[in-house]
């Protein structure tokens, strides 16, 4: 412990150097700018900025990275929350409560509250980097596909807290969007499904124009008609930050969020998105009103939002204690660390003390000087709304657009986004919910891959899954809670779900 | 100033680029050098110093774009597509002899064919490294090939993906020597690696720079490479030319290609650019740093590696078949 | 009505799966049809189970459409800068697109409709092309 404190030490002696800082200014300067726009989400923005980093030192070229990285996962909520566009993938959660709360003119407390709940998780789980590395690092490698194939199945549980209308409907669009995800190059076989002759749809549809496509643009082409436009909110500076109620009941979601992003980031795979989700499951199973996720609650801002940056330093965790790239965004910082002939591996961490200490470091410093960044912006921010409608669709329009479209330079991907933001507008003038659509995007390609890799390990035998200790556990919890739930449903009496339906029918409550 | 004056303004100022286009010498505005990846993989970190350093010699700049998709095929249709006029070029691997031989076994209308590339240069090229972890039984690719031809199936491997460069590598040694094995495909080189450490897969067949600093940590051995000569970085690892596997030959190769059609003197002007950027002091650094070997070829040299390559790879293809159709 | 669109969508995919001939593989050994067959399977009866406990939703007319003109006009300048993206390029669709926005969809008078075009074509592509180094496509006037 105590050597560890005096290597933070050293790592402070680093960070705080003025250039390092300087550096890590910028990082989290452009990585806040890139997270804002749509679409471009931190794995986009690091990509699209590594070659700029060629010039520097290695120790400034990551500690900037990093801070792209960060600022990318902070700025991400601030279009989910004003505008109902996803900043990028994880933030799709984010979306659903905090658009509903800007839109009652809470639009400032959620932008608040995702700022320091993302503080609060970039902190403490940069403590759990430091202190846990190694040991949890060897626990994330013995996570391989059986373990996958158990955790995604509990992923797919989460659906069933995601909606608030119709069990059935959920269902059909998380079948649909699992669907989705079928489409490209099937891994295992080489063939090309649903692809239509079209090579670009050989790696799938991207999660990014998806997400812009069914929460962005569908909200676009539902509101740019109104015959009256959307009322511009004025938000007063008294408003602009959370009341102390709103603090008492995110407090605990940023909590728990923090903690089970940081474990789920730590696997290997695309985790940090899947953490959002799980998170805004769990805390809607937790709540005492449940009824009020979808409408503007708090809870439903702040734990996605802790857990998703909270899970990007748990990505980092297999990176800098093994050298081994544990997701595509940790991948590319690896190849950072190449460039710069740091060869990244096992021994990094004994070998290269002041760039790992300092880059530890330098998060710290990073994620205050976010909450900094950002905290005043949310009053810039804000005042994005009070441009008038016609000025601003067209605005988010041709931000959506270049930003998805700059992710893999392809055309095809804006198309992507224009069908499914036609898809989303039908979809919501039918009642149905978008947001499973993208869980269903995001899991199938992983949750095929990983069972057909683990019955190719074990040469078709099912048992696989129940011989390994952790699979075994995660396959156990997922049956306690659908067992639960059954006994629940069973029982009726405190299903929120029969209340609301009740509710709306006009009857009275039980 | 009235509305159609402006208009007229707008017309001429479009116009004017236009006219200054026409007959310039080669090359007289920014080329294009597309690597098929995602920045940070392999192609994106070579042609980023290949651009910088031909940058300084055909004074235009050179920019990367990274047209990514379905592993490369995206963006080398896209080179071969395009203009020949040597202002779009292409940093292709392997991958570009495998992906239209894969295409044909499944009947599908290819999305590119090797002849539409005029080959510029190569310009590194690392042989496959077979890798085990350190707390294996097998001390010697002997050892490995010995119990994988008593255990057929049995020993398993990670890939990075199906018909993907690590596959192909692994199917040549198996063919060459006649043992089976079971293949696990992921969906990358890294994901491949994590396996492996992880102990979800036996083996693994990787390129040097990725597994160097795993070995030096004690956590992977070597068995032995796919390459015509021992690594220099590994010179106690054998070749399985060595051990009597002539056949089991394997690059991952980088190489700068011009669509087919290019007019010769800016392929001539191209190839004199790449020999004067492979001797750039910044390039060979950049190189250096990321531990890759240049292996420079041009011309005949270059079209014959090339081909050799990839009747290998073709033949591989054909060898492993429709995945499905054999069980 | 929504129910039995998703029906005939699986169905569609089902049809789809036996045209390629993607192998279903078995059980032990899955094959690159299993897994859509078997969600195209679950999207079947989930469209059936809409329809069939659907009656008294809304119906496709009663959702209001009102907007549609809006919508569909929205629809027509997307469609138009992306395929004109990489013909015109970049900075030239953009403009373009939101001209006809802003002067067509939303009738505001020229001077706006001008500096705002203008202003966010030239806007967007410095701060991509020229401060992030993102390439954004040139058309055939080199813009």
């Amino acid at each position: 412990m105590l050597e560890t404190l005096g290597n933070l030490g050293l790592g402070f002696s680093v960070a705080l150097s003025p250039p390092i800082l300087f550096y890590a200014f910028v990082g989290c300067l452009v990585g806040t700018l890139v997270g804002v726009l749509p679409g471009v989400g931190p794995l986009a923005g690091i990509s699209l900025l590594l070659p700029a980093t060629f010039g520097l030192d290695a120790t400034r070229a990551i500690v900037m990275l990093a801070g792209i990285y960060y600022g990318a996962m902070y700025g991400g909520s601030t279009t989910s929350i004003l505008m109902r566009i996803p900043g990028e993938a994880a933030s799709v959660m984010t979306c659903i409560d905090g658009y509903a709360m800007a839109r009652k003119g809470r639009g400032g407390a959620a932008l608040a509250i995702a700022a320091v709940g993302s503080f609060v998780a970039g902190t403490v789980s940069v403590v759990g980097l430091m202190v846990l590395a190694p040991p949890l690092a060897a626990f994330a490698l013995r996570f391989g596909p059986p373990e996958y194939v158990a955790l995604l199945l509990l992923g797919l549980l989460v659906l069933a807290y995601m909606s608030s209308g119709s069990m059935v409907k959920s269902l059909a669009m998380a079948a649909f969007g699992l669907l989705l995800g079928m489409v490209g190059i099937d891994q295992m076989s080489g063939y090309f499904r649903f692809a239509y002759g079209v090579v670009e749809l050989g790696d799938g549809l991207g999660v990014v124009p998806v997400a812009v496509g069914l929460f962005g643009v569908a909200e676009i082409l539902a509101t740019a008609g109104q015959p009256a436009p959307p009322s511009v909110i004025k938000p007063k500076l008294r408003e602009l930050l959370p009341s102390r109620q709103e603090w008492r009941e995110s407090a605990a979601p940023i909590g728990r969020g923090t903690v089970l992003g940081f474990l789920i980031g730590i696997l290997p795979g695309s985790a940090h998105i899947i953490s959002s989700f799980v998170s805004y499951a769990v805390e809607k199973r937790l709540s005492k009103h449940p009824e009020q996720f979808g409408q503007g609650a708090v809870a439903g801002v702040a734990g996605p939002e802790s857990a998703n940056n909270s899970a990007t330093s748990g990505a980092m965790v297999p990176m800098l204690a093994l050298g081994v790239p544990s997701g595509p965004i940790p991948a590319v910082m690896l190849a950072a660390l190449m460039v710069h002939g740091v060869s990244p591996g096992p021994l990094l961490i004994q070998q290269q003390p002041a760039l790992f200490w300092g880059f530890i470091a330098s998060m710290y410093v990073g994620n205050v000087m976010l909450l900094i960044l950002n905290l005043p912006l949310v009053g810039l921010f804000v005042n994005i709304l009070r441009v008038p409608y016609p000025y601003l669709y067209p605005a988010i329009l041709v931000f959506s657009i270049l930003g998805v479209y700059a992710v893999n330079g392809s055309v095809v991907d804006v198309w992507i986004m224009v069908i499914m933001g036609v898809l989303g507008w039908l979809l919501r003038k039918l009642d149905f919910e978008t947001a499973p659509i993208v869980l269903g995007v995001v899991l199938a390609p992983m949750i095929e891959l990983s069972l057909r890799q683990s019955l190719a390990m074990s040469d078709g035998h099912y048992g696989i899954f129940v011989q390994r200790p952790i699979s075994a556990v995660l396959l156990a919890v997922g049956l306690t809670l659908v067992l639960l739930n059954l006994y629940s449903f069973a029982r009726r009496r405190s299903d929120w779900r029969t209340r609301i339906a009740l509710a709306e029918k006009g009857e009275e409550s039980p | 100033m009235t509305r159609r004056r402006v208009l007229a303004a707008a017309a001429l100022a479009l116009a004017l680029p236009l006219v200054a286009v026409a007959q310039e010498p080669y090359p007289s505005r920014p080329i294009t050098l597309v690597a098929p990846f995602p920045p940070g993989g392999v192609a994106d970190l070579t042609a980023r110093p290949v651009a910088a350093a031909m940058e300084k010699v055909l004074k235009n700049p050179v920019a990367v774009v990274n047209k990514t998709g379905a592993a490369g095929a995206v963006g080398m249709q896209f080179v071969a597509a395009s203009k020949p006029d040597g202002y779009t070029l292409l940093l292709a691997l392997s991958s570009i002899s495998i992906i239209p031989e894969a295409d044909k076994i499944f009947g599908r209308p290819p999305a590119f064919t090797v002849d539409q590339f005029a080959p510029i240069a190569l310009i590194s090229a690392d042989p496959t490294i077979l890798v085990v972890r350190a707390e294996s039984p097998w001390k010697t690719a002997r050892e490995f090939l010995d119990d994988a031809g008593k255990r057929s199936g049995q020993i398993s491997y990670s890939s990075s993906g199906i018909y993907g460069t690590l596959h192909m590598a692994m199917e040549l040694l198996s063919h060459a020597a006649g043992v089976k094995l079971r293949h696990i495909p992921t969906p990358g080189a890294g994901p491949a690696l994590t396996a492996l450490l992880g102990g979800h897969v036996d083996a693994l067949a990787s390129g040097p720079a990725v597994i160097l600093p795993q070995i030096k940590a004690g956590k992977l051995r070597a068995l032995a490479g796919w390459g015509d000569k021992r690594v220099a970085a590994l010179p106690e690892v054998p070749t399985f030319k060595e051990l009597g596997y002539p056949d089991a030959e394997f690059y991952i190769w980088a190489g700068l290609f011009a669509p087919k059609g290019t007019p010769e003197p800016v392929l001539a002007k191209l190839r004199d650019a790449t020999r004067a950027a492979v001797g750039d002091a910044d390039f060979r650094s950049a190189m250096d740093k990321m531990e890759t070997p240049i292996a420079f070829k041009q011309g005949e040299d270059f079209q014959r590696f090339f081909d050799a390559d990839a009747r290998r790879l073709a033949e591989g293809v054909r060898k492993v078949g429709r995945v499905e159709d054999k069980k | 009505m929504s129910g039995v669109a998703l029906a005939l969508l699986a169905v569609a995919v089902l049809e789809e799966c036996w045209r390629l001939r993607l192998p279903l593989g078995t059980l032990a050994n899955p094959g690159p049809a299993y897994m859509p067959a078997l969600l195209a399977a679950a999207l079947l009866v989930s469209g059936v189970l809409i329809v069939a406990l659907g009656r008294d939703a809304a119906t496709l007319g009663a959702a209001g459409w009102a907007e549609w003109r809006h919508t569909a006009a929205i629809l027509g300048a997307c469609a138009f800068v992306a395929f004109a993206l990489e013909r015109l390029g970049y900075r030239l669709t953009m403009a373009l697109a939101c001209a006809f926005l802003l002067s067509v969809v939303e009738r505001k008078g020229l001077v706006p409709t001008v500096l705002f075009a203008a202003g966010m074509a030239a806007g967007t592509h410095y701060l991509f092309d020229t401060v992030l180094r993102v390439q954004l496509p040139r058309g055939l006037f080199g813009f």
